[in-house]
């Protein structure tokens, strides 16, 4: 992988649900992303804008009806097959049965590691997301917040140069969420992982991200990027003018684009 | 230890209640033995003869436990098959629902001639058969109903089939084993005590029932049925035991 390798692209993506028959989708129509190494990217937009689908085109969970997809220069297939990506989802799907630390060393266990290597490796994961005194302790008696770290580090453990991330704080409350993400920029400052992160929330997207996509539903496809340029943040940042001028920046390409399918609409184009 | 004994006095005192007004009511009304006997003539009978008591109860038990290691075993076998094929479970699944409806213990008399009489062969098979179908359902959706977003989570991780079932599969259905062993194990001695009512050897429980019951002997016949109760009931604890030790993580609040 050399210097100028993309961490992911996406080169006229379409995924097409139920092609031909009267109840077609568009998931995502003719999509084309290339993530830079280290960067962190936001995919947001409104219910089945296909956000979810390419991310998980991304991560060889479904294959894409025609283009293609790359992550550090493989095939998306093959990069699944290395564990070149981690994933984290809105569920922490953490396995009840295994401690806290067995979760995390669950990729490590797939990837055919020694118990002692993946112990210590579990531990240093447990160590970065400041669980590790919970090392022993079973996912259930983790709060939700504390979960969701677990299935990170989970999704760092085999160290994948990318992040996929869907919806990972959609499920906790506002105070935990923007503490989770002021630690998945702590996180991603200590390892340079990059990050492809799926949500809902405009303030979220523009506080984490280098760059938002804005997508939009039927057909699924990117109508705007936004980038954003905030330096550092801290906790000053979520009330700086900056911030504020991002939030309004991607409210905007978000309402903009409904506005004009509203008016094609009134005029009966499709 | 108090403290976590303390859930065994509620049913123990609602023991002692039902007893005693069982006693009151049979020395009350003096009810004859035939009809119902008293809690103290059933113990006696049972302290008097507890070597008989204990002979009938391991013959029967070891029909019981030989049936429920068949059933338990076939079951397994087949649900790790129904999950694996989906031919397999779309055949056996209704199959085992209708082997659920055929009255099985009336199968014994054909089993005993199909099979030796004078052996435990067919008793065994209708415990194994009557075993069979909870363990067969319960583990079969066990294996299947993982949570979808789980199996993503394994497929991301590039998890064959094979090691999706030994690391998510098994384990996700460990919890329905052991539920439907719970009421396996008491339904394996129930199967083995009322299949030695067809003839057969006569060193079992079932077959002491009938003959003290027949010899007017009912003192007696009682204290096998409380046998029977026993073996059932170790049966059940014994798996529950066994339940609490390898699956620590059930019988908690989780699942968000």
């Amino acid at each position: 992988m050399t210097a100028n390798t993309a961490a992911v692209e996406a080169t006229g993506v379409w995924k097409v649900f139920n092609p031909d028959q009267a109840n077609q989708v568009i998931a995502l129509q003719d999509v084309t992303l290339r993530v830079e190494q280290g960067e962190f990217v936001s995919l947001i937009g409104p219910s089945g804008c296909g956000k979810s689908t390419l991310l998980r085109v991304i991560a060889d969970l479904t294959e894409p009806t025609q283009g293609s997809v790359q992550v550090a220069g493989l095939g998306a297939h093959e990069a699944r097959q290395q564990q070149r990506y981690g994933i984290a989802f809105q569920q922490s799907a953490l396995f009840d049965w295994r401690t806290v630390r067995r979760n995390v060393e669950l990729p490590l266990e797939l990837a055919g590691w020694s118990k002692a290597q993946r112990m210590k490796r579990a531990l240093e994961l447990l160590d970065l997301v400041q669980l590790s005194d919970f090392a022993d302790h079973r996912p259930w008696e983790l709060s939700g917040g504390m979960q969701q770290r677990v299935a990170i580090a989970r999704a760092l453990a085999a160290d994948p140069p990318l992040l996929l991330m869907d919806e990972p704080f959609g499920a906790l409350d506002e105070m935990t969420r923007e503490r989770m993400q002021n630690e998945l920029l702590r996180i991603r400052m200590e390892t340079g992982k990059s990050i492809i992160f799926v949500t809902h929330s405009i303030p979220e997207a523009v506080y984490l991200s280098d760059r938002v996509v804005v997508m939009s539903p039927r057909p699924g496809r990117i109508t705007d990027i936004v980038p954003v340029s905030l330096g550092t943040r801290n906790e000053d940042t979520r009330e700086d003018a900056a911030f504020f001028a991002g939030v309004t920046a991607v409210r905007e390409a978000l309402r903009g684009h409904e506005a004009a399918t509203a008016g094609r609409a009134r005029t009966g184009e499709v | 230890m108090a403290g976590r004994l303390r859930f065994l006095w509620p049913p123990i005192l609602v023991a002692v209640i039902f007893l005693g007004a069982w006693e009151l009511l049979v020395r009350a009304k003096d009810i004859k033995p035939f009809l119902l006997p008293a809690p103290s003539l059933i113990a006696s009978n049972f302290t008097k003869d507890v070597s008989l008591m204990f002979g009938a109860g391991v013959y029967t038990a070891t029909t019981a436990l030989l049936g429920l290691a068949l059933g338990t075993l076939v079951g397994l076998m087949l649900a790790l098959a129904a999950q694996r094929l989906h031919v397999v479970n779309s055949l056996i699944t209704p199959l085992a629902a209708g082997l659920a409806a055929v009255p099985i213990i009336a199968l014994t008399p054909i089993l005993n001639n199909m099979f030796d009489i004078t052996t435990r062969t067919p008793r065994v098979l209708i415990s194994a058969i009557i075993v069979f179908f909870p363990i067969f359902v319960n583990v079969t959706r066990g294996l299947i109903q993982v949570r979808p977003v789980q199996v993503e989570l394994m497929r991301s991780m590039n998890a064959r089939p094979r090691t999706v079932l030994r690391l998510l599969r098994v384990p996700n259905a460990l919890p329905f084993f052991y539920t439907a062993l719970k009421i396996a194990a008491p339904l394996s001695v129930i199967a083995a005590l009322v299949s030695e009512y067809f003839g057969g050897p006569q060193e079992g429980l079932g077959s002491r029932i009938a003959s003290s019951a027949a010899n007017s002997n009912y003192g007696r016949a009682w204290a096998y049925v409380l046998s029977a109760i026993i073996v059932g009931l170790v049966y059940y604890l014994v798996v529950l035991a066994i339940e609490r030790w390898t699956t620590p993580w059930t019988g908690h609040a989780q699942r968000a």
